[in-house]
Formats: structure tokens, C-alpha cells, sequence
């Protein structure tokens, strides 16, 4: 017996008719036909499938999709747009960090390290060290990329502060030339849009 | 794009246009090598294997035949053959594992894939440079020397054109570009493994830190896994694994399977297949859940199995294995010289099976190619895996599908890390017979239980050695002997369906690195080579890492008994300089401290919390050799392992390791040191918390997630310090796990200078240290360790639990009334009067006269129009507060429309109908039915209802009240659905006995309070009284399923497997109940001092949602009053939880996993249920020292929460919680039940029977 629900993705609404047993991840990977969540062992145990449910991590493996009508889901996928404004680059400044402290090795449990860094530093800027292991202690590598992962996220600190740096410089000089709404800007959008997987 | 980027296939290389490339004869199968799994040749008729190819663009395309397993090697071999064609990294596109054009390099194994197999690219690379360096020198009139290739293309040396002069055409022109070199040219060479490669000193690229190219696409979730990969009508698949979870040989393996009830999946939408062949068994469905659906419902049934035997004891296990001893080494002359000397000492060291326990459950998608494509093209099958062996899994696919391996195409992408062969290639050949039986493409995903259970694991390991000292006390003899059970993994679908016979083949393979890299006089060496146990294959470090186990901690032994330095005691008899300089500057880079006993060293004394850890140095070297015997060696390591031991707790913490490293010469710096932090955390992680569990009786697989194989967490990993040994004049070799193999015994070595006590199995578990370190038991005992709880009774228990014992032991008995009588007496603790004369006497005339009852349907529709709106609204709200839908709707069924299972003791019965639907439904009953059936339990037509329907209660309701649901009811949509009849026992099923019922029990005196003091009182005890039912759940019942009145009315009962807790005094929540709290508990479902609502309760408060609040305001004061007459308030809730949660929080020892059940807890659990130290994730997370549930007399909803999760909870802040059921064992679930009581509710008793209570929640099922 399905129902219908409505769900908003990375700002994409759309209403789905679903039976009890799918999941957010399910519909994420199959219906909105995104790669960021992986599936890792629908237990909510590993944080592979890590997801942000208005802006709060949840692990969509265990959450079921009709449970989460109305909400907000952001993705791998979708942290660009978090910070379109402000930043020239493509990506959002975690994405940024782990890249650039390449903080993963087979990268399958990196969509997860990358959410809940970002979820962290939504509520603390600057997290201490035990922070930062105490927001990651909940996820699981099993390469063995600890140090790499911990040293994105120092880097991700950064690169956070210095765009929020450049943004509040940004809002100031919009503020006194074109006193416009911001979000406007939405436009320019990641130049890379997400890869939806079809076949090459 | 590049051209490089463009996919060709190999035959398509002869007809291409503007390209050099080079490529060699297909490979023909070398001679035999005795022992090993055998080598799959390469396929004649495919053609020369492509290497490298040039393109007129200046990119190049190069082949590789092994795969990236996340370890960066795509990197690095880009890197390789960039430079030797001094291009730059961006211009080369490597290809990896792609069968249709890498070529056949066998599987990628033993950290192999630069040492030995990028020789052909490099080579053929300078191949191609070379090539252009001539053409360009014999273009410009100059010596080849006087060429150079770079950014501008060809050009000549200044010096070369000077001192040679250039003829007049050539002079005008600077450089040569490769476009103009090739025009529309096919170059074609052949590969020359002598042609000279480019200077080391000239390296610009090799030898540099490079970013890995994979990782910005993995970070910007684009394509790479093959998890993601999806193409136009594919289907979801899914498998059904035998019982015999973990084993791949015996006779049975393949004929197990009784039956499979197709029919029990009929109901899953999109459902397009049940696929059974032998024992293999997959479903097919159009959407992913549905496919999982039919996994969990799918009917199987599979005969008896044997079992491969206990494997508890590694040791005893692998002794009763046949094996065939090969002696691979016998110089000197051991057994004078073990009889001559004044040392001499003999120990065993156990290795246990591990996983690799990659973090992606393994995928694949297989793609059935049509007829036509097939004759155009001769691809039959096209496969998306994760393979590790490219080329072997084509010949296992080409099997299943029925052709030869050219037909089969493998296109390898990303899969999640492995450490050898997991399940990549098992779900490759299920999505192949899937995608064959279907013509369709399929994709299909593990489970996580799936890959648990099924990876080939890294096979267990027994090495037993013998050594001695001369008089000075140097190296004498050492005699080594390993047994190990050998690890070919056959793909499982081709044992399942009996492609090929599941025979336990014997290898050589317990060999590697069994000599010790020390000088020994007298040595021999030997190897027990056995069949295999439970499924196994290569696991980083393969037989490597155990034998040096042994090696280094014997060393260790011998150091201790010579009175030497450990480091020193090697450094005496290392023979190979590298190994002794790369040893010593370890060492030094670690202040290791020079030693000859054991340190036990206290840390600083003067902090008290410290006080207790003793920290110890431990060191181990091993340089890993590989392959068959005597193999060669990939790169050389050392550690020094600092741990801390703390003796009371048994807790090992590796604070700091220190790794030397050479790896000859580094191609990617950056790529190594992330190898080597790796190895050193997944070592670490190895010795100290893996291994698997398995069946003590079958010995099958019970790890099947991570709370029962727990891994290394970021808070555990240790400070690591790498030191490469500059070596860049040497050949590169092997680095992806040579820097494992000698950690667990640094760090046993490192324990046993902490503690004196010497370990040789690990993993080095708490409860294993605390108990070698207490051999005579000791006073202090982890926090929350599982006491053996006592066996006596709780004494008076609940009836209801009781009796669905009794009934379903003895089913025969619950068909007679003396059985009833019997099994009433047979617990014998109440008087029942029940069982009177009178009773039995009725008994004929009530069960088989006639029904007197009037029958009060209707013959026209009800007018609604006489009741106004806000009647049926108030209506609708009280069959809310009533949770009308919970018995009268099914699950995923329409509302209200019947058929849920009502299971009671004397069978199921099925609610009614209660939509207005004049057939099936309540449609024609007029007020007079209804109130009829509301008060009295007698339906329109006359005949009595069961009081599961509970009017004992709703005949309090009052008339406006009932009015106003009768509106409510006939305004409903009639729903045409006609419920299962009921299944009760005789008599049960006979509905007349319900008139004695009736008789003994509804006319009791309905419940009354205790001076009523308020208005609000008043209305909040009719609601829950009448209406609100609560005594339906919340009260005891008796044999005869009345509810017991008087003193034991709300005082808790057992319903359906849940505990409803007392609504009194009695209440066992460890905070107490204020009536705020009650309150929100029940508008919300959720309270921060008492856990949040969940199974029946759950349900109830979701239907709450629409009550008005000064219906649930009442309520909550009417039970606030029962259960907190005191009347303490919220305030005074506050200071005490915060109180509790504090003392609490004090004994959170993060992720310590002193036990089993902590263990468990902190893998299952603890990432939504910590008290503080974890991460913030979506729901509540109220600490469970405040949680009623685990405070209970009896353990059943803990249970019941493990087990069936919390998927839909009452309110959308509260968080979702997966069912366990599936994934834990009952013994799992046992340990955690009791670790959680022992961690939150310390004041209370443990639970006894809490192994019974799981098997009859999991019978309930």
C-alpha cells in the first residue's frame, strides 16, 4: 500500500508514492538518483549514508522515507549550494578540505565524514580537537584514513573562517552597491553539476 | 576531453588512426605453479594486449590490469608512465581492470601491482618517447641525444643545433608536436621489457607528492563507485544465503535447499522474479526496498546441514584439520643443537579469522546483452564489479552465462576498500545468473549481514616455534612450524548452483614470510597445509602477518631470556643491512629506551586518574615476503609501539606508534605515508579488538555487523610517526601492506613490557588482559560487566507471558477445556472461581443454544444530517483517544477497514470493520447495534463478541460521547474488506462461552477513584477509564483474560511480548512521574527524564496528535495523581535527573569495550544512545540512565526495541531506530540486554532469564 509524501532534496521538491519499507536513503539513491549517501549497513551504525535532515545529521539508512515529509535533506551533493554566495569555487569549503588534505583512501565512508564535519561546523566554528573526535567517533573508516580525515577537518576550520571571512566582506560591498535580496545570487550554482550516474 | 578518453576496445587498435602503441602477445598460461590457485590465461582471439597508447592529441591512454583499491594506485602508476613518455599527469588516463582492454595481470594481489607489474607500462612508455625522440632527430638531421620532448613538443638541444647545424626546412621549424609526428599514422610496437627507462635523477613526477585523481570526483559524489552506477531498466536484485553462513566446501554446500514458498512474495509490488537454482536464491524486483522486502519475506526452507564443528578454540580446531607438512627449510642440525643448549623455550601463538569488513557492503550490476548485440558486437554479458581480479571473475561469469570468457566483458569500477577478495566477486556472478535468468539488467547489493557472513575472511593461523640460546647468549636454532588452512574462495554462486563441485582444495599458502629474517645456526622451518575451514582469502599481510607474529614475539621471548635489549638482541643476528638501518633509526626515532626486563612503567603517579596505567615500549621488524615459496620481498618495516595497560580494567590504549618504512625508491610519497598510516591503524585495530564470532555448535559466521566485530575508532587511533628511508635509488617495492606485518607483535611485545605478561593470541581484548592479568579472579570488575545473573525467579509473575509458555509447549493442551483446567492448575496461584460448577454445568447450554440476542442491523442507510458536525468532530477525536485505528487497521492497510491479527492465548483474532460499508463494514448498524456492542460486547447481529474488544472499558462511555462516535463511525468512507475469520482454539472459538465471560466480568464494578478532589480529576479518570482504554493494556488479566480489578488494577501487565508499565506508585522509571511530565509525555511521546514512546505506546501517542490538549491535560492529571501523590514537581524532576545523568556521565568509559556487551553496545548503540561524547545526530538522545524501560522488573521491551527498532516514532523529533533482529544473535542481544542494565541501572537487580525471555520474544516473531 503506498502513500504519498513530499520530499525536498537539496531544494528539489518533489512527491513520491512510496511503501513503508523505503528508506531516505533508498529514495535518495534510486529516485533522486544521487551518489553522495552510501549504503553501508542499514543499522544507522557506520554513518556511511550520513544525510542532513534540516541541517542535522541523520543516518538515512534507518530512517524511513514517509517518515520524512516536509523536511529539508541536503546531500553531498547539495553542500555546494549551501554556500553558493560567497565563494567562487565550486565546492563547498569541507569538500575543499578533504580534497586538498586528501582525507579519505577508498573514499566509501567519505560522504559521511564530510556530512558531519559540515553538521559540525553549522553549530561550532571552531570545535576543539575532542570535538571534532566526538562529532566523528559515530562513523566508521575502515582503511585506516583516520589521520588524513582529522587533518580535513582542521583544514575544513579554516577554510570555513575564511570564507565566512570573504562573505561577510562580500555582503558589505553588495550591501553598498546593489542593495538586493543575497540569495538571489543562486544562479552561478556549482559548475560541476552532480554526476547523476548514468552510464558514461 | 582527451582523446585517451575515449573507450576503445582492444581489437580496435590495428584500425585507429593517429596513435603509437605498444602491446604485447596475449599471455599463455605459465607452468604450473604447484600449490597456488591456478593462473587464467588470456584469451588468444581477443588479440595483443594494449599497454600504452599515444594519442595525436599528446594524451595517452594506459592499461593496467590490476585495480585501485583505494590504496592510490591509480595515482601512482599514472605517475610511472607520465613520466616516462614527460607528459604531464592530467594527459594520461589510466584504465584499470577493464577486461576488454587492460591486459592480463592476474589478480591483484601482494602489494605486487608497481613492483612487478608496472614494469610493462613504464617500459613500454619509453617505448613510445623513444619512437618520437628517433622520428624527430631524423626529422631535424640531428643525433637522437641532441632531441628533447617538452612542453613545445620535439626540439633540439640549443647545444645539438649549434654544434650540428640544421638543414633549412627544419631550422624554421622550433618543435615538432605529436600531431605532427603521427598524422593519421597507426604506430604499432611491440613491448621490449629491455628498453632503457629515464634516468632517476631526470624523475620530475616519480618521487613527487601528487594528490590522488580520484579523490575530487569521490569527494563531489560523481561516478566511480559501482554502487552508483545505473543504466536504463535496471532492476534491483537481492539473494537469500544458505544457513551454513561462512562455508564453501563439504558436500552439502549446494544441496541444502528443501523448498522455497514463492508464493509468500506474491504480495511485494514490482516483484519480477524468485530465481532459485540449487542453493542459490535471488529475488528480482522494479524498486530497491521491494527487492529487500522479498529478501525478508521470501519462505525458504533448507534441510539440516552438518556444521564444520566448533571453532571456539582456534588452537584445538585447526589441530584436528588433515594437513600435509612441507618442510621448507632444514639447515644446521636443530635437534642437537635444542638438546645442547642452556636456553631453549617453546610457546604457541594463535592467530584468529578476521575480515576484511569492507564498509560498502559489495555490488554489481550485470547487464544481459540481446541477440543482436551479441552478433554485432560478441558481447553476451557486460558486468559492472568491484572486482579485485578482473580477468578471473570473467572466467567465473563466462561460466554462468554460458560462453567463453571473450564474450564476457568486466568493466571493474570503485568499490569500497578491501584488503584482499570480499564479496566483490560473489555478487558479480549473483548479478550475472540474475541478470541471465531475467534477460534484464540487475543490479545487486549485499547486505551488510550478507558481506559479514560470506567475505572470504583472513583464514586463522597456529604457529608453534621452538628456539635456543648458546652460552653467550646469541641466536642458536630455531625450529618454526605454521598450520594454516588454505584460502581459495571458489565465487560462491558457482558452488551454490554446482557450476563447480564445492571441494575443499589444499594450497600452498601458509608459507610467506615463514622464515625468520634473523640468522639462526640451526633452523628449520616447516608449514602444515590444510583444506579450509571457513571461506577465506588473502587478507592484508596474508600468512605474513601471523608468522611474524610468532616471529617477533618469540624474538622478543629469547631477548627476555638472554638479558638482552630487544632491539639489540635483533640487531644481532639481522643479516640484511637495510633491515638493521632501518630498525636502529627507528628506534632512535622513537627514544626507545634500552631495556632487559620488563619496564611496568606506572605513568605519572602524581595524577590519580593516571596512576593506574602502566605504559610499555614494544618493537618488532619484518620485511613481508611474499608469493610462492620462497617468494620475494616487498618493502621492509619496523615498529615501535608505545601502549598503555590498565590493570583493573584490562583496557589496552596504543598511544603512539612509530613506523620505519623502506619501500625503495617512493613513486608517491604522499600515496605511501597514507598506505602506511593505514596499515598501522587497521593492524592496530586487528590486534587489539577482531575477531570473528561463529556458532559454537556449527561453526558458522555470527559477526554479521559492527557491533559484533568492532573496529578501531578515532578515538583509539594511535599518534603515528613515519620515517621513510630515503632510498630513491632503488627499485620501488611493495607498500600497501608491508608496514602491517610486524604490529601486532610490537604492540603484545609493547604489553608485555607494561605489564610482564606475555600474550600470543590476539586480539588483546579487556576481559582476555584482565583475566591473564587476575589469573585468580580480582576484586575490580569492568563497569557493566555481565555478571551471571542468579538463577532465581522473580518470583509472582504476570499470567499472560506465562501461559503463551505453557500453550506453546504443549499446543495439545490448549485444544480441551481439561487442558485449559490443567494448565490453569498447572500454575496454580489463584483461586478460581471461575472454574466453578456453575461454569461448567452452563457450558452445553451456552455453547450450543440458541442465540437470543436481537439482531439490530439496519435496512436503510443512517441520516447523518441528525448529527451536527461538531458532534462527529469530538467524535473523531475520541476515536483517536481510543486508537480505534490501531486494532481496526492492518498494517499498510486502508483505515479502519479490519484484519489486523489480534494475537491473544486462545488463538488470533482478526478486528472487524468498522468503516460504514453496509456488507463488510458497520454500515448497518443503527445506534441501538452499536451502543449495544460498546456496552455489552454483542454485535448487530446478535452474537457476542471476544473482549479483546475491550466494552468492559468503553461501557463507561458516556451518551453523548457514544453518540458522538456512532456520528463519527457511520462518516467515515466505507471501505469494502471482509477480515480473516478468527483462528481461536476450541472452545475458545466457540462465542457463546463469552456469555458466562460476561457474566463473571462486565458487570464488575467499573474502577473508581479515590476522592475525586477536582473537576479535572473527574474527567481525566472517565477518559482513560472509558474511552482511553488504558486499563486494556496497563492491567494484569486472569486466565480467563478479565482484567483484575481492585488493587491490581493499572499496576502494569505483560500484552503481546511489551511490558506496559504500572500507571501507579509502583511505576519502576527510576525518575518519578510529575504530571507535567506526563503531560508531555503524552502529547509528545517523548520526555527527557523518561525515554521516549515506542511500540504500542508509540502508536497510541501518534494517534494522540489529533486529541485536544485538555483531554490529554486531564489525563495526565488524573495519572498524575496515582502515580506522583507527593506531587513533586517539575523542578524538583530537573535537579534530580540532571543528578542521575551527571553520576552517569562520570562512568562513561568511550568506547573502552571491556566486554562482549560493551562491545556490542558501542557498535550498535552508542552513536545515538552516548551520554555526551558522540555525535549529535537527528532525534533525541535522553540518557538511558533515566530510561524507564531499562529500569523495569523484566527486560521485554528492551527487547522488543532491539529487536524490531523504532521505524515509525510518535513524533518526528524523536529519531528512527533500526530493528536489530536480523543482524544480532540471541546470545548478542543477551550480552547487550545485560551490559545496558548493569551500565544505566546499577541500583537495580540484573535480569535473570533474559536468554528466555529473547527466545520467546524471537519465537513470537
Amino acid at each position: 500500500m503506498t502513500q504519498t509524501v513530499t520530499i525536498k532534496v537539496n531544494g528539489q521538491v518533489r512527491a513520491l508514492a512510496l511503501t513503508p519499507q523505503a528508506s531516505l536513503l533508498h529514495v535518495l539513491r534510486n529516485d533522486f538518483e544521487l551518489n553522495g549517501a552510501k549504503y553501508g549497513c542499514g543499522l544507522g551504525e557506520c554513518g556511511a549514508c550520513t544525510v542532513l535532515v534540516d541541517h542535522q545529521p541523520a543516518r538515512s539508512c534507518v530512517i524511513p522515507a514517509l517518515g520524512v515529509g516536509g523536511r529539508s535533506i541536503t546531500t553531498l551533493e547539495g553542500l555546494p549550494l549551501l554556500n553558493a554566495l560567497a565563494s567562487l569555487d565550486p565546492l563547498h569549503p569541507v569538500q575543499r578540505a578533504f580534497i586538498d588534505a586528501q582525507g579519505t583512501q577508498c573514499g566509501y565512508c567519505l560522504n559521511g565524514m564530510i556530512m558531519m564535519t559540515v553538521a559540525l561546523l553549522l553549530k561550532n566554528a571552531q570545535p576543539s580537537r575532542q570535538e571534532m573526535l566526538d562529532a566523528l567517533s559515530g562513523n566508521l573508516c575502515r582503511c585506516g584514513a583516520h589521520v588524513e580525515i582529522l587533518k580535513a577537518v582542521e583544514l575544513s576550520v579554516q577554510y570555513t573562517r575564511e570564507l565566512d571571512g570573504a562573505r561577510d566582506a562580500q555582503s558589505a560591498e553588495l550591501a553598498k552597491s546593489i542593495p538586493l535580496p543575497l540569495k538571489t545570487n543562486m544562479t552561478h550554482g556549482p559548475t560541476h553539476g552532480p554526476n547523476l550516474g548514468k552510464a558514461p | 576531453m582527451l582523446i585517451a578518453q575515449t573507450p576503445f576496445k582492444r581489437q580496435d587498435m590495428p584500425f585507429m588512426r593517429g596513435v603509437i602503441w605498444v602491446s604485447r602477445p596475449p599471455v599463455s598460461p605459465p607452468p604450473g605453479a604447484s600449490g597456488q590457485p591456478p593462473f587464467i590465461a588470456s584469451s588468444l582471439d581477443e588479440g595483443a594486449e594494449v599497454l600504452v597508447a599515444l594519442w595525436s592529441d599528446a594524451s595517452a591512454t594506459a592499461l593496467h590490469g590490476h585495480v585501485d583499491m583505494g590504496t592510490g594506485l591509480r595515482t601512482a602508476l599514472t605517475q610511472m608512465v607520465a613520466e616516462e613518455l614527460s607528459l604531464e599527469l592530467s594527459r594520461v588516463h589510466m584504465v584499470m581492470g577493464h577486461t576488454s582492454v587492460s591486459p592480463n595481470q592476474g589478480a591483484t594481489i601482494a602489494s605486487n601491482s608497481i613492483q612487478t607489474h608496472a614494469k610493462p607500462l613504464q617500459c613500454a612508455a619509453a617505448q613510445i618517447l623513444q619512437w618520437g625522440l628517433d622520428q624527430s632527430a631524423h626529422y631535424f638531421g640531428v643525433s637522437v641525444s641532441d632531441v628533447l620532448y617538452g612542453e613545445e613538443g620535439f626540439h633540439v638541444l640549443a647545444t645539438g643545433s649549434q654544434a650540428m647545424g640544421l638543414h633549412d626546412q627544419a631550422s624554421q621549424k622550433r618543435a615538432l608536436s605529436w600531431s605532427e609526428l603521427l598524422f593519421d599514422q597507426n604506430i604499432a610496437l611491440q613491448l621490449d621489457l629491455n628498453a632503457p627507462l629515464k634516468d632517476r635523477l631526470a624523475h620530475r613526477l616519480v618521487g613527487q607528492a601528487v594528490p590522488r585523481v580520484d579523490i575530487p570526483l569521490k569527494a563531489q559524489a560523481q561516478l566511480t563507485f559501482v554502487h552508483d552506477m545505473r543504466i536504463e531498466g535496471m532492476l534491483h536484485g537481492r539473494v537469500v544465503r544458505p544457513p551454513y553462513a561462512g562455508v564453501d566446501s563439504g558436500d552439502f554446500v549446494g544441496k541444502t535447499l528443501l523448498k522455497v514458498e514463492c508464493e509468500s512474495v506474491s504480495h511485494v509490488p514490482g516483484l519480477r522474479a524468485v530465481v532459485v537454482q540449487g542453493d542459490f536464491v535471488g529475488v528480482v524486483c522494479e524498486r530497491e526496498e521491494h527487492a529487500e522486502q522479498a529478501m525478508k519475506e521470501l519462505v525458504v526452507h533448507w534441510k539440516s546441514w552438518p556444521g564444520v564443528g566448533s571453532l571456539q578454540d582456534t588452537e584445538k580446531a585447526l589441530s584436528q584439520q588433515a594437513f600435509a607438512e612441507r618442510e621448507l627449510i632444514n639447515e644446521g642440525d636443530v635437534q642437537s643443537a635444542l638438546q645442547g643448549a642452556d636456553v631453549s623455550l617453546s610457546q604457541t601463538y594463535v592467530w584468529p579469522y578476521q575480515m576484511h569488513a569492507s564498509i560498502g557492503p559489495s555490488c554489481a550490476l550485470a547487464q544481459w546483452c540481446s541477440d543482436e548485440e551479441f552478433k554485432a558486437t560478441g558481447t553476451r554479458m557486460r558486468v559492472w564489479a568491484g572486482t579485485q581480479n578482473p580477468h578471473v571473475l570473467r572466467a567465473d561469469l563466462a561460466l554462468i552465462a554460458g560462453t567463453v570468457d571473450a564474450s564476457v566483458e568486466v568493466i571493474r569500477m570503485e568499490a569500497a576498500g578491501c584488503y584482499g577478495r570480499n564479496c566483490a566477486d560473489d555478487v558479480a556472478a549473483d548479478a550475472a545468473l540474475l541478470s541471465k535468468a531475467l534477460k534484464a539488467p540487475v543490479r545487486v547489493q549485499l547486505t551488510r549481514e550478507q558481506e559479514h557472513a560470506w567475505e572470504p575472511k583472513g583464514a586463522a593461523q597456529v604457529m608453534k616455534v621452538r628456539g635456543a640460546l648458546d652460552k653467550e647468549g646469541r641466536s642458536l636454532a630455531y625450529v618454526f612450524l605454521s598450520a594454516y588452512p588454505s584460502n581459495g574462495a571458489p565465487t560462491l554462486a558457482l558452488l551454490l548452483t554446482r557450476l563447480i563441485e564445492p571441494v575443499a582444495k589444499v594450497y600452498e599458502m601458509g608459507d610467506r614470510t615463514a622464515r625468520p629474517p634473523y640468522e639462526f645456526p640451526h633452523l628449520r622451518v616447516r608449514v602444515q597445509d590444510m583444506a579450509p575451514i571457513l571461506r577465506a582469502s588473502w587478507l592484508r599481510g596474508v600468512s605474513a602477518l601471523p608468522n611474524s607474529f610468532a616471529h617477533e614475539s618469540f624474538m622478543d621471548e629469547l631477548a627476555f631470556e638472554a638479558q638482552v635489549d630487544p632491539v639489540q638482541f635483533r640487531l644481532q643476528s639481522l643479516s640484511d643491512s637495510r633491515a638493521g638501518e632501518l630498525l636502529k633509526a627507528t628506534a632512535d626515532k622513537a627514544n626507545w629506551i634500552s631495556h632487559t626486563r620488563p619496564q611496568q612503567q606506572a605513568r605519572d603517579a602524581s595524577k590519580a586518574s593516571e596512576a593506574a596505567w602502566l605504559k610499555g615500549q614494544g618493537v618488532a621488524y619484518a620485511r613481508y615476503v611474499h608469493s610462492k615459496w620462497p617468494g620475494f620481498g616487498a618493502a621492509y618495516s619496523a615498529w615501535v609501539a608505545d601502549v598503555q595497560v590498565n590493570p583493573n580494567t584490562g583496557e589496552v590504549h596504543v598511544s603512539k606508534v612509530v613506523v620505519g618504512h623502506d619501500a625503495g625508491m617512493l613513486i608517491n610519497p604522499q600515496g605511501v605515508e597514507h598506505q602506511v598510516n593505514g596499515n598501522v591503524i587497521q593492524t592496530t585495530s586487528r590486534a587489539l579488538k577482531e575477531e570473528v564470532q561463529t556458532d559454537p555448535q556449527t561453526g558458522t559466521v555470527q559477526s554479521l555487523e559492527w557491533g559484533s566485530y568492532p573496529i578501531l575508532n578515532f578515538r583509539q587511533v594511535p599518534v603515528i610517526e613515519v620515517l621513510h628511508m630515503p632510498r630513491q635509488d632503488q627499485d620501488p617495492l611493495g607498500a600497501g601492506e608491508s608496514s602491517s606485518v610486524p604490529g601486532t607483535a610490537a604492540i603484545a611485545n609493547a604489553i608485555f613490557d607494561a605489564t610482564g605478561v606475555r600474550f600470543r593470541n590476539p586480539p588483546f581484548t579487556p576481559d582476555k588482559i584482565l583475566a591473564a592479568l587476575n589469573p585468580l579472579g580480582h576484586e575490580s570488575k569492568p563497569a557493566g560487566a555481565f555478571k551471571d545473573p542468579s538463577p532465581i525467579g522473580l518470583g509472582a509473575r504476570v499470567w499472560g507471558s506465562k501461559a503463551q509458555v505453557f500453550f506453546a509447549k504443549h499446543p495439545l493442551r490448549a485444544l480441551t477445556l481439561k487442558g485449559v483446567a490443567k494448565g490453569i492448575m498447572g500454575f496454580g496461584y489463584q483461586s478460581l472461581g471461575v472454574m466453578s460448577a456453575a461454569f461448567l454445568c452452563a457450558l452445553g447450554w451456552v455453547l450450543y443454544g440458541p442465540n437470543l440476542n436481537a439482531n439490530l442491523l439496519l435496512n436503510a442507510p443512517v441520516n447523518l444530517s441528525m448529527y451536527g458536525p461538531k458532534m462527529i468532530e469530538r467524535g473523531a477525536q475520541l476515536a483517536l483517544l481510543g486508537n480505534c485505528q490501531g486494532c481496526h487497521t492492518q498494517e499498510a492497510g486502508l483505515l479502519n477497514a479490519g484484519g489486523r491479527p489480534i494475537p491473544t492465548p486462545f488463538g488470533v483474532i482478526y478486528s472487524s470493520n468498522i468503516t460504514p460499508d453496509a456488507q463488510t463494514g458497520i454500515g448497518g448498524w443503527s445506534y441501538k447495534a452499536f451502543e449495544r456492542a460498546m456496552r455489552e460486547g454483542i454485535s448487530a447481529k446478535g452474537h457476542q463478541l471476544y473482549p479483546a474488544f475491550p466494552y468492559t472499558s468503553f461501557k463507561s462511555i458516556n451518551d453523548e460521547d457514544l453518540m458522538s462516535l456512532y456520528a463519527w463511525t457511520m462518516s467515515q468512507t466505507p471501505v469494502a474488506s471482509e477480515p480473516k475469520p478468527n483462528t481461536l482454539t476450541y472452545p475458545f472459538k466457540l462465542r457463546g462461552l463469552m456469555k458466562i465471560w460476561n457474566a463473571l466480568f462486565l458487570e464488575q464494578t467499573p474502577p473508581q477513584l479515590d476522592n475525586p478532589s477536582s473537576a479535572l480529576l473527574l474527567r481525566g479518570a472517565y477518559l482513560v477509564n472509558s474511552v482511553g482504554h488504558c486499563s486494556a493494556c496497563h492491567t494484569e488479566r486472569n486466565l480467563l483474560g478479565a482484567e483484575k480489578r481492585g488493587t491490581q488494577e493499572l499496576q502494569g501487565a505483560y500484552v503481546n511480548g511489551w511490558y506496559a508499565p504500572a500507571l501507579s506508585v509502583n511505576n519502576a522509571a527510576p525518575m518519578p512521574w510529575s504530571q507535567e511530565d506526563l503531560y508531555r509525555y503524552l502529547r509528545t511521546g517523548h520526555t527527557e527524564y523518561h525515554g521516549v514512546a515506542s511500540g504500542p505506546m508509540g502508536e497510541i501517542v501518534q494517534s494522540w496528535s489529533g486529541v485536544p490538549d485538555e483531554d490529554l491535560l486531564a489525563m495526565s492529571a488524573y495519572l498524575g495523581a496515582k502515580m506522583n501523590p507527593a506531587g513533586l514537581s517539575d523542578a524538583f524532576l530537573q535537579s534530580k535527573a540532571k543528578e542521575r545523568v551527571d553520576a552517569s556521565k562520570l562512568k562513561e568509559e568511550v568506547n573502552t569495550g571491556l566486554s562482549a556487551g560493551q562491545r556490542q553496545f558501542e557498535g550498535s548503540c552508542w552513536s545515538c544512545h552516548h551520554e555526551g561524547g558522540g555525535p549529535n545526530l537527528l532525534g533525541t538522545n535522553a540518557s538511558l540512565s533515566l530510561n524507564t524501560n531499562v529500569h523495569s522488573a523484566t527486560p521485554n521491551n528492551l527487547i522488543q526495541i532491539i529487536l524490531k527498532g523504532c521505524p515509525s516514532p510518535a513524533g518526528k523529533d524523536l529519531g528512527f531506530m533500526p530493528a536489530f533482529k536480523d543482524s544480532l544473535n540471541a546470545t548478542q542481544i543477551k550480552n547487550l540486554v545485560h551490559y545496558i542494565r548493569g551500565r544505566f541501572a546499577p541500583e537495580q537487580a540484573p535480569w535473570t532469564k533474559v536468554s528466555e525471555e529473547i527466545d520467546q520474544v524471537l519465537r513470537a516473531q
